[in-house]
């Protein structure tokens, strides 16, 4: 399957299917004021998630294993498929698990150093409680030992698409193709046209598969 | 107004009637317009399935409102008062014709889900067919509250039972028609799995096969025993599973949406239970008519939030939290009316992560004997009386029991009492002596037995199936379940899911020894862990007692309980426990999931698909694949040497 043929919506206003004023999301997502790495204040849910789908990835700047490579591989995904929507329909948030180390000049450098100052990307850093209360609405696992430890949290994608007011996670170590189908499940819902089309494409590759391979490779 | 009111659904007049619905019920121009027209066809079919075909014509946007749930978790449901409603008894599903008529390769052209074809489709023709159609629907979970917004099949919590009978191949239509514009945290994509049925893959609901609104799939239901290969026919008897239930399988949001409704249940009869009390040939004679004397008891557990515009909404933003109502059949503590004769319960646990401990408490306080006949669908050998502990249910478990009401006086109450407290809300005397109220889970009011109801079954025969030897494995192989790695995840054999990938394949025909070891040592957590396509047995379990630094102490042998030495799909997995199983795969191929049916880690991608191939050759090269896979990954090989000779072990 081309890579260009998971992202069949560009060009779709986000949401243009649903109700206006349908989402449950505003009361649902922190609305604190955080700061970017350009020194900028928002509002988490106002400034960065009404009326978007974005993407929301637990990071902090001096994190040595997994962040890097979490980081890398969206700079990866970034350059290699969602460029074309990044900042216009997709936006990604990166929100620091370590505030009081992280202020807006240590983000820019950890995004300088990999090469992460892109179109639609966002650094975050805050006040310590709405980090959590941040970290608890979106990972939380209901396990004291597990929720207490903001390590295991990082790395974690979590995306939000605020006018259909559902939420989705990736794990960005599974494959690529992978990742971006989940990403691609968190876009907003296609017309029936567009999904009985997608279907036959589904169909014309378990086909193929069957051909090449004699069983279905991949679901 | 009264025109619309029948095309307007019975749920629209259920809201209308609602004493809770301050709201007049308004209807625009447009409304009106849709809603006589679905009136004029809803007068030509005046069937039961009346609302489905409306919900068809209106392009699949059925007229119940969306609903407006709470953003803030409650600190509790609503009050309820306990016993006010009778038990319900999810209707028997009925079959009908189905159009376009079903085929071998998937429908596309008619908006039928892509799927490989039917591979048993000539070999089990399906004979008896089935409509069952995913739409929302208001449901009243107590006389106490307002209807609640949920996603059913054919408009029924809990989803209408499907009765079937072995040797007759059954094709059951799942259409979507849920909206794609409700704002709820379940996403309206669905793939039915029928748990856990001796099903060909492309009808098993893989968790990456979902389909959306507006499509359609056809699972087809061959209804035989495993071994088909070896014994021919319709399968070895002795394989045969009695209490299925089906539910939505869709990969992230499993948890959601079983929470929003979407499940119910699924029996097979044959002549060992054939489905009545006759004395037939073969028959056990167990309490069997369904609805009257076999009841099947469907375990929820929810939470609500505050009653508001006549509606009381379920509490969901996300994955399932905290749930303080216990629901049985779509009821909170409801009672059932039985007379003083054996019934048979048939209890499902649908999750969506809450664990049951059921025991029965007599009008004295005391608990009384229930005598459990099958663990997840199969016959135990001898049943098995459960009188001085709760019986324990699993998420997805089924165990049927027995209970012989003819020990208890005319005009006293039995209780279903369920460890865990739920919250009432309203002052009540302890309905027996030491048993709170927020315990309860059910009540059966016992009456002496009319002339007109069946009398009682003889007693329930000591021996039910004569178990086969254990069955000697081709090969064994550990799934190792593990919160671990970097960055710190849970694992399956050190990997996250992934629903392209395939952790491991098994050739059809043979079978393998499976070592099911839960390694998270952090935490103390219970898995319990679920096994498509094929049942097991369990040969040991183990429990490993590790020092503050992890060092393994002690590993020692865990007996065996009664209800786990008969055959399961479920298989309770605490914290530091490991379990030895053998299964044997047959009959059909294609990809199946291993997975933790806590449907929250489930949805947290605590789930591996393995593939069963038909060749010597495509097992030795797609089990080298897998191994230069985790080589690349910097994981250990899985198979070694003999991935590359051929040779199964």
């Amino acid at each position: 399957m081309k890579r260009r043929e998971l992202f069949t919506t560009l060009g779709q206003p986000a949401g243009a299917c649903c109700k206006p004023g349908a989402s449950r999301m505003a009361a649902l997502i922190p609305n604190a004021v955080f700061r970017t790495q350009d020194d900028r204040r928002v509002r988490f849910y106002d400034d960065l998630i009404k009326g978007r789908q974005v993407m929301v990835l637990m990071m902090y700047a001096s994190c040595e294993t997994y962040c890097p490579l979490a980081t890398q591989r969206m700079v990866e995904l970034h350059h290699q498929v969602l460029a074309p929507r990044m900042g216009k329909d997709l936006f990604l948030v990166n929100v620091s698990l370590k505030p009081e180390q992280d202020d807006p000049a240590a983000l820019r450098a950890y995004a300088e150093m990999h090469h992460a100052l892109l179109p639609g990307w966002t650094f975050l850093t805050g006040d310590r409680y709405d980090v959590d209360t941040l970290r608890y609405r979106f990972f939380s696992h209901d396990h004291i030992g597990i929720d207490e430890d903001v390590e295991q949290h990082a790395g974690l994608l979590k995306i939000v698409n605020d006018p259909v007011g559902r939420w989705f996670h990736a794990d960005l170590f599974a494959s690529t193709r992978t990742v971006l189908e989940h990403i691609q499940w968190s876009d907003p819902p296609k017309t029936l046209k567009a999904r009985l089309r997608d279907n036959r494409k589904l169909q014309e590759k378990i086909d193929r598969d069957r051909a090449l391979y004699g069983f279905r490779k991949i679901a | 107004m009264s025109q619309p009111a029948m095309g307007a659904e019975k749920h629209g007049a259920e809201n209308a009637l609602d004493p809770g619905d301050a709201q007049p019920l308004t209807i625009d121009r447009r409304t009106l317009i849709k809603g006589s027209v679905i009136a004029g066809a809803a007068a030509v079919i005046t069937s039961k399935k009346t609302d489905v075909f409306a919900q068809s014509l209106t392009g699949g946007s059925p007229p119940v409102a969306p609903p407006a749930m709470c953003a803030t978790q409650p600190s509790n449901s609503p009050a309820t008062t306990p016993f006010v409603d009778d038990l319900p008894i999810p209707q028997a599903a009925s079959p009908t014709l189905l159009f376009p008529a079903p085929t071998r390769t998937a429908n596309i052209a008619w908006g039928e889900a892509a799927r490989d074809a039917h591979q048993a489709w000539d070999r089990f023709r399906p004979r008896v067919f089935y409509h069952s159609v995913a739409a929302p629907s208001l449901h009243r979970f107590h006389r106490d509250f307002s209807p609640t917004y949920l996603w059913t099949f054919n408009g029924h919590y809990p989803g209408q039972t499907f009765l079937g009978q072995y040797g007759l191949p059954m094709l059951v239509r799942f259409r979507n028609n849920l909206p794609i514009d409700h704002a709820v945290a379940a996403i309206p994509e669905m793939t039915i799995h029928l748990h856990n049925g001796h099903t060909p893959s492309e009808s098993d609901g893989f968790a990456g096969d979902f389909f959306g609104s507006g499509l359609w799939k056809d699972n087809h239901y061959p209804n035989v025993y495993a071994g088909v290969d070896d014994f021919g026919g319709i399968g070895d008897p002795r394989e045969a599973m009695r209490s299925f239930w089906y539910h939505d399988h869709r990969a992230e949001f499993t948890a959601p949406n079983n929470y929003m409704g979407l499940n119910g249940q699924f029996i097979l009869y044959d002549a060992k239970d054939p489905g009545h009390e006759h004395p037939t040939p073969g028959s056990l004679r167990l309490p069997g008519y369904y609805g009257v004397t076999d009841i099947p008891l469907h375990l929820h557990a929810m939470l609500f939030c505050p009653t508001a515009n006549g509606r009381t909404e379920a509490f969901l933003t996300g994955a399932v939290g905290p749930v303080d109502k216990w629901i049985i059949n779509g009821k909170i503590q409801p009672k059932l009316t039985v007379r003083r004769r054996k019934y048979r319960f048939r209890i499902v646990n649908t999750g969506v992560a809450k664990e049951w401990n059921l025991s029965l408490i007599g009008p004295d306080g005391q608990q009384k004997p229930m005598t459990v006949i099958a663990t997840d669908a199969n016959f135990v050998q001898n049943p098995f009386v459960i009188n001085n502990r709760p019986l324990l249910i699993p998420v997805a478990s089924r165990f049927d029991v027995i209970i012989d009401f003819s020990q208890f006086a005319a005009g006293t109450s039995v209780y279903l009492r369920e460890a865990q407290a739920q919250f009432v809300g309203v002052s009540v005397p302890d309905p027996a002596p030491g048993l709170p109220i927020g315990n309860v889970a059910m009540r059966f009011d016992v009456v002496n037995r009319e002339p007109s109801f069946p009398a009682d079954t003889p007693p329930i025969p000591s021996t039910l199936i004569a178990m086969p030897a254990p069955i000697v494995p081709d090969s064994s192989f550990t799934w190792r379940f593990t919160r671990d790695g970097d960055p710190v995840r849970f694992r399956i054999n050190g990997q996250v899911f992934d629903h392209n990938r395939v952790d491991h394949v098994v050739l059809k025909g043979s079978s393998e020894e499976w070592t099911l070891a839960n390694d998270v040592i952090a935490g103390n957590w219970t898995h319990p862990v679920h096994i498509h396509f094929e049942e097991g047995r369990i040969m040991s379990r183990s429990h490993t007692t590790r020092d503050a630094a992890g060092n393994i102490v002690s590993v020692d042998d865990v007996p065996l309980l009664p209800e786990e030495l008969g055959r399961r799909d479920v298989y309770r997995l605490p914290g530091q426990d490991r379990l030895v199983i053998r299964l044997r795969f047959r009959d059909f191929v294609g990809r199946y999931l291993i997975h933790c049916h806590n449907m929250n880690h489930e949805d947290d991608f605590m789930m591996v698909r393995w593939d069963v191939v038909d060749s010597v050759a495509e097992l030795t090269r797609r089990r080298r694949e897998i191994d230069e896979r985790r080589m690349l990954a910097g994981l250990p090989p899985q198979y070694g040497e003999s991935a590359k000779t051929g040779r199964l072990v």
